[in-house]
């Protein structure tokens, strides 16, 4: 507003109340300091410091209690669980935690039971065979290892009935050799199947054998192992291992 | 006034603090300018001031009454428990509510105007946008407490309200907010004061927190453990973002006010402003240690709330540095001495959040009446004492008149400060006491409640301190609005049989 011009208001503004008396009416105002000012002091080298520690200690904490930033993890202190999953004997299943089969229910119902369904009797409708008495499932663990790695393409014949040309997708990118392991040692124990377990140094040789393999077998690539070929490294029932190279499946193409 | 040239008063250079001389001729005119100026833009303001602090202090009455009942009924539960609209499940939101909106949001947007008019160096535009907002403030208030006794409370802590009230109250935010940004947009002077960025940021960061909560719990509602997740945040951030910046800002301008001389650093106090901001939204989930969330959310407010010492280490050291050298001011000042208990119990608020926060022993104390000392720590030790402290230096200059009883501010004052003080000791040991009975199996958990029952008991006793404090100000504040203050030349100081001696500081 312009001073100049506002004289007249000024007396008006002043006039509080009853008080006649401007001087002691405005002796607040008067009285009054300027209004404030920042002053230019530079920023202290302690107040650095301590800008530092809250900064380090913040961050400390985060890397420590953030559970790995999964969406999933509510432990804090998360971290250590992913190392004690490494390679169990295949009988010591039994950990701490969860058995082996426990893990690859989990591993089961998140990745395969919507085609194979839950009860693992699959759905023929859709050319999704079973699992539940399956010969692939029940049988050597080598032809089972090779589908769930490199993926199945169809026709299959399973337990005498004939499956379209429904097409299973590799897995080697999506799950480590623990996983696979697991979810084999559960399906080969669930539904009444009786196959042995299945350990992850076992998958990790396979995966390693069919790392320049194409996707997707067929059903002739399968019948080209024995029905029995057991993965080197397991089961005191494995067949030999050397042998069992011989058998591996020339590329279908 | 001014002859010819008009000074403009922002570029004469600061008296330094210790030399009582100036040079006489600029001075004086200077001088002359700028009181026409505070007294133009004091008696624009006068109306929807009094009017906000009035409302405030009303609800401040009814807020402690309802407070005394919360208190009194945690270790007396038959108290008045024939009425359903007493019992402890209304209100205690109740009295959350009314000291939230009612008291706290109402004294401070009355702070806030009247130091948005002065530093924007306008006189008030469009008092009936404010007085309308008032109205409507009032409004909403008053149907939201009425609904949380009836029964409607949503049952969101700090959202009691129910969405009835809520609308009202959202029309007198915008009516205020939209009166803020005028203010700001015609003000005059080139620089900004660092009190005004902590305003301007309160006024856009409290619709944001109260908007967004809302919505995502009430018009699109999110599932399931994410409300309390969204509760939380909100809380937190209505504290720090809302009554935090407001208190911040206020402090920010009393202080170097009262004391005539500037504010130690710009440099801390923008270090300080952008850090708060940047690490306050962030915090609110270390409530919710041990809860069904992701670690990491929680650990993220955890580590925010960490860093939130940076904020707090700045201003602190800032208004510290300000201060030096004058603390003796605190014997007469009743605005200072006010101001710098809430600057001093900011600090302790800030570092008491962190230590509750760390997950070692968030696990003990989250569930336990520590928390309500927290709470009450930021809002009353803090927020509240600082707005007393403003009270204390607004009225004068809105009515003509200086308060009248030394004895009453200072009866106010210390049964403000040992209330408060003796509540949060209360709560916060009987916390401690409450989480490790809790914690200790072969306790049941009617045992391990029944061990806080003294230190609720001692509550009451603070609470009744308090109330006095409120009494005696409700009272002298009355008294100030009535014109029956004293016509002086001189403020009322706290001791003033010792003015003479500190006539030229003050």
């Amino acid at each position: 507003m312009n001073e100049r011009a506002s004289g007249g208001h000024v007396r008006q503004g002043m006039d509080y109340g009853e008080d006649a008396d401007v001087h002691e009416v405005h002796s607040a105002i008067q009285r009054e300091k300027r209004e404030p000012r920042a002053g230019m002091e530079p920023l202290s080298i302690w107040l650095i410091v301590v800008y530092g520690l809250a900064i380090f200690f913040g961050g400390a904490y985060l890397g420590r209690f953030s559970g790995n930033f999964s969406g999933d993890s509510l432990d804090p202190a998360l971290i250590p669980h992913v190392k004690t999953q490494g390679p169990n004997g295949p009988g010591g299943a039994q950990t701490q935690e969860l058995s082996q089969a426990d893990r690859g229910k989990k591993i089961f119902s998140a990745n395969c039971a919507v085609c194979h369904q839950p009860n693992g009797l699959g759905a023929a409708g859709q050319g999704y065979p079973p699992l539940a008495g399956s010969e692939y499932v029940n049988g050597g663990t080598r032809r089972l290892g090779m589908i769930v790695l490199k993926g199945l393409q169809g026709p299959l014949t399973v337990k005498g009935q004939s499956f379209g040309a429904a097409v299973m997708q590799p897995w080697d990118k999506t799950l480590s050799d623990a996983k696979i392991s697991d979810v084999l040692t559960y399906i080969r124990q669930e539904w009444g199947n009786k196959g042995g377990p299945v350990a992850a140094a076992q998958i990790a040789g396979l995966r390693k054998e069919l790392a320049s393999h194409p996707d997707s077998f067929v059903e002739a690539d399968l019948k080209a192992v024995p029905e029995d070929a057991e993965l080197p490294g397991g089961e005191p029932a494995g067949a030999k291992p050397a042998d069992a190279k011989n058998p591996a499946p020339a590329p279908p193409k | 006034m001014t002859p010819q040239s008009p000074i403009n008063p922002a570029e004469v250079p600061l008296k330094a603090p210790s030399s009582g001389v100036q040079t006489p001729d600029s001075e004086v005119t200077t001088h002359d300018v700028e009181q026409v100026e505070r007294a133009l833009i004091d008696a624009s303001t006068r109306l929807p001031v009094l009017f906000f602090y009035a409302s405030a202090i009303v609800w401040l009455l009814l807020g402690t009454l309802l407070a005394g009942f919360t208190s009194w009924k945690l270790h007396a539960p038959d108290l008045l428990a024939n009425y359903s609209w007493l019992t402890w499940g209304r209100i205690r939101p109740a009295h959350m509510n009314v000291m939230v909106y009612g008291w706290a949001s109402m004294a401070g947007i009355g702070t806030a105007i009247w130091l948005m008019a002065r530093l924007c160096r306008v006189t008030l535009r469009h008092p009936l946008l404010l007085i309308a907002g008032g109205v409507f403030w009032n409004l909403g208030v008053l149907l939201g407490v009425g609904g949380i006794l009836v029964g409607d409370s949503t049952g969101y802590e700090w959202l009691e309200f129910p969405p009835y009230a809520t609308v009202v109250l959202f029309v007198a935010y915008s009516l205020v907010v939209s009166w803020a940004m005028l203010m700001f947009r015609f003000r005059r002077g080139d620089n900004t004061y660092i009190t005004q960025w902590y305003l301007l940021g309160a006024f856009l960061w409290f619709p944001w927190v109260y908007g967004a909560t809302q919505i995502m719990l009430f018009v699109v509602p999110v599932q399931g453990v994410m409300q309390s997740a969204v509760t939380w945040w909100f809380a937190n951030n209505l504290l720090f973002l809302w009554f935090g910046a407001i208190g911040l800002g206020t402090a920010y301008y009393m202080i170097p006010k009262v004391i005539g001389r500037p504010v130690y650093s710009y440099h801390l106090a923008a270090i300080g402003f952008w850090t708060y901001a940047l690490f306050a939204s962030w915090t609110g989930m270390q409530r919710l240690v041990d809860g069904p969330f992701p670690a990491w959310m929680v650990t993220a407010s955890i580590a925010a709330t960490i860093l939130s010492i940076i904020p707090v280490a700045t201003v602190g050291l800032n208004h510290h540095m300000t201060m030096r050298g004058y603390f003796g001011l605190l014997r007469y000042s009743p605005t200072l001495r006010f101001t710098v208990f809430g600057s001093f119990a900011y600090t302790a608020f800030s570092l008491l959040g962190v230590f509750l926060s760390l997950r070692s022993i968030a696990g003990y104390v989250h569930f336990t009446e520590a928390s309500i000392a927290y709470s009450h720590l930021g809002l009353y030790a803090f927020f509240t004492m600082i707005i007393f402290g403003s009270m204390y230096y607004i009225v004068p200059r809105l009515v003509g008149r200086e308060w009248r009883y030394a004895a009453l501010i200072k009866l106010h004052f210390w049964s403000s400060a040992y209330g408060v003080g003796l509540m949060v000791a209360m709560l916060f040991i009987g916390g401690i006491a409450q989480g490790s009975s809790m914690h200790d199996p072969s306790l049941s958990f009617s045992e391990a409640t029944d061990s806080i029952l003294p230190y609720l008991r001692g509550r009451s006793v603070s609470g009744m301190l308090l109330t006095i404090a409120h009494l005696i100000f409700a009272f002298h504040f009355g008294l100030m609005l009535f014109g029956l203050g004293r016509t002086a030349s001189m403020p009322t100081f706290l001791n003033p049989q010792e003015e003479e001696a500190v006539k030229e500081h003050i």
